[in-house]
């Protein structure tokens, strides 16, 4: 769970490029420019703005309550903070990378393995009737 | 203006749904974009005018409106890969497989599984890329798109965003001819690899859903146009074409009916004239071509008419349902600004490395395409309505070709084909691989025919016989001793024959009631069991009649 928050965070402050990405308007310029344009938000952000938290809770389906919110704001902002220590690193003459491991490809072969303890992933779900996974009803997404 | 239009549909208040103004194309449209077995489903499929309104004073009105604007239609299409087994996962997919059979730790989400790619998955992405002339990214990456939903174990589902595996390409299609024909070309933004989501289901009472994860972790594509289409018809033929594309391509059935090709078509309008786009609206459930040709214009003429009754502001951007029921789109829900998936990369996979040896293989590997196979039977000189038939369904051009090439003649061919073999195949709810008549022996009977050793006539005997029982033609031929007579000795000893069994007839014939050829003629060729050369016993047989018997 706690790298898992962490990632939202990181995504959190990932969001003003994101949007930037959703509105340009030809997919394809986004593309070629996709390199660039993260080199600019890294060095244009020198400060990073602290998230809106009850919104960052809400995305993430966590319910706080207003104290909650007040109690979490300050310790969220100092992870900010110390992600925000990465800003410093000079870039200038580093070629960008899509991902930070450069191994590349770990391919399988398409070939067929039925997973034997059916039964016990089965049994781990809250609430089922053979044959389904009951969950609440739900029509609509959001 | 506004206002004159505004009469026009006080009057005729059903225009708010014209259903019926589009059953008559579409039966039309079912049967050229369904595949060849499926042409003369045209009157099944036609729906009853729901109205009684004169149909001509309402396809004028709302013709006269829509005539004022400009549709932009744009399309997403979802291909389920035919791969054995799951993008990430070695669990197998079979389509109707029992519920929540093919499962695993990594398809459901569970903790501490790692997701490992699926290696055919990536070929396939490759070669779609290719067939639809992208550019493909040597370097790209999977992404996580966030969102929480039952039938997605995960709380996300992989998906690529900003580096897809293929972008800028295009499409070649040709309408057909029942709309007009003509050239077009559709623009591809970007194609890329995500996985499917389970399937979810809403039990008609209770107050719960049920969910199958059989699907959940499927390969797909998703191939996102550019917004290059104007009308249903268009939409619905591009969709056609990616059809064909991912079949010839042997990289998923292209199946709508199973969901193995989605569309979600998203559709605005503008007055022609104006270059800011309008209002866009998306449409799901669109399970069939003609769903989609019908769904869009019935959307294009729900927007004209709120424009031209100045309630455009009551076009807004939304999701909405085709109910195939009703003929018409419904509200499904309403978007207010855009989702944030919160996008980032996946950290449980690496970077996909494309080689620039692997992308060359693959693309000395692929068949011929739907594209290349018609400009191909268009320069042979087949009519565009040849062309579409043939290439439309890979199978039935693989043996058109074969037939070729043990030498058969193009349009003869052709029209076996279409005609005679395409008939049999739907009476008989057959593909073309499933009959027993060999392209060779198909090549065997035209050349027959057209040397003269057998008949036409009984050239469809002998198809009839071979496609349901096989053998060949020589064999055939020789067993039923069917080789046409072409002995003018022979034939003149049959006329006489007949003509000294009908005295009455032949003095008819002489007294001047010459209709009675036909007779004469009929009567020869039933003596000779079919097999008189029919041109050769006519020849003779006027001589006779009209000479000394």
């Amino acid at each position: 769970m706690g790298s898992r928050a962490l990632l939202m965070l990181t995504n959190f402050n990932f969001k003003t490029t994101v949007s930037s990405f959703g509105s340009a308007s030809n997919p394809f310029f986004l593309i070629k420019n996709n390199l660039r344009t993260r080199n600019f938000s890294t060095k244009t952000r020198s400060s990073l703005q602290p998230p809106d938290l009850p919104g960052l809770a809400e995305t993430a389906r966590i319910s706080l309550a207003p104290n909650e919110v007040e109690e979490f704001a300050p310790k969220i902002g100092q992870v900010i903070d110390w992600f925000g220590q990465l800003q410093a690193v000079d870039l200038d003459n580093v070629e960008p990378a899509i991902r930070a491991d450069t191994e590349g490809d770990n391919l399988r072969e398409d070939a067929p393995q039925t997973f034997e303890n059916k039964e016990a992933l089965i049994a781990s779900v809250p609430s089922y009737e053979e044959p389904y996974i009951k969950v609440p009803k739900v029509l609509n997404k959001e | 203006m506004a206002s004159t239009l505004f009469r026009t549909i006080q009057i005729h208040p059903f225009l708010l749904y014209p259903t019926a103004l589009f059953s008559r194309r579409n039966g039309v449209l079912y049967c050229t974009m369904k595949s060849s077995q499926t042409q003369t489903a045209t009157q099944e499929k036609q729906q009853p005018p729901k109205v009684k309104v004169p149909q001509h004073a309402l396809k004028k009105t709302v013709d006269k409106i829509t005539r004022d604007y400009e549709a932009i239609i744009g399309i997403e299409t979802h291909v389920q890969l035919s791969t054995l087994t799951k993008a990430f996962c070695s669990c197998p997919y079979n389509y109707g497989s029992q519920p929540n059979t093919s499962i695993c730790p990594i398809c459901m989400g569970l903790p501490g599984a790692l997701p490992v790619l699926n290696s055919k998955v990536i070929e396939f992405a490759v070669k779609l890329g290719l067939a639809l002339n992208c550019k493909l990214s040597l370097n790209s990456k999977f992404d996580r798109k966030q969102y929480f939903y039952p039938d997605l174990p995960k709380g996300y589902q992989i998906s690529q965003f900003d580096i897809p595996i293929a972008t800028g390409g295009y499409v070649d299609l040709d309408l057909p001819l029942e709309f007009g024909g003509g050239h077009r070309k559709f623009g591809i933004t970007r194609v890329h690899i995500e996985e499917d989501a389970g399937k979810l289901l809403h039990s008609g009472n209770g107050d719960y859903s049920q969910v199958d994860l059989n699907r959940a972790g499927v390969p797909l594509l998703e191939i996102v146009s550019e917004p290059d289409m104007r009308t249903g018809i268009e939409a619905a033929e591009y969709a056609a074409e990616l059809q064909r594309v991912v079949r010839y391509l042997g990289i998923s059935n292209g199946n709508m009916q199973e969901g193995s090709l989605r569309c979600d078509v998203n559709v605005s309008i503008r007055p022609v004239g104006q270059s800011e786009f309008g209002t866009k609206v998306e449409i799901k459930n669109l399970n069939s071509f003609s769903s989609i040709n019908r769904a869009i214009d019935f959307e294009i003429s729900r927007q004209a008419l709120l424009h031209s009754q100045g309630q455009s502001d009551q076009i807004v951007q939304e999701t909405r349902l085709w109910e195939e029921g009703a003929q018409k789109t419904v509200t499904m829900r309403k978007k207010e600004g855009l989702s944030d998936y919160r996008y980032f990369p996946e950290p449980d996979l690496p970077e996909v490395i494309l080689t620039p040896e692997y992308v060359d293989s693959i693309s000395n590997s692929l068949p011929e395409l739907p594209e290349a196979k018609r400009r191909r039977y268009e320069k042979m000189g087949l009519s565009m309505q040849d062309v579409l038939f043939l290439a439309n369904d890979m199978n039935v051009a693989e043996y058109f070709d074969a037939t070729l090439s043990s030498g058969a003649d193009i349009k003869l061919a052709a029209n076996w084909i279409m005609g005679d073999i395409a008939a049999y195949m739907k009476n008989e709810k057959l593909s073309i691989n499933d009959i027993k008549l060999t392209p060779q022996e198909l090549a065997e009977l035209i050349a027959s025919i057209k040397s003269g050793t057998i008949s036409g006539k009984i050239g469809k005997e002998i198809l009839s016989e071979l496609l349901a029982k096989g053998g060949t033609v020589k064999g055939l031929i020789e067993e039923k001793d069917l080789i046409q007579i072409a002995d003018p000795v022979e034939i003149g000893k049959m006329i006489d024959k007949v003509i000294s069994e009908n005295p009455k007839q032949l003095e008819q014939y002489r007294g001047g009631k010459t209709k009675l050829q036909g007779f004469f003629a009929g009567q020869v060729m039933k003596l000779s069991k079919g097999k008189a050369n029919p041109g050769l016993l006519n020849k003779i047989l006027l001589e006779k009649l009209n000479g000394q018997s």
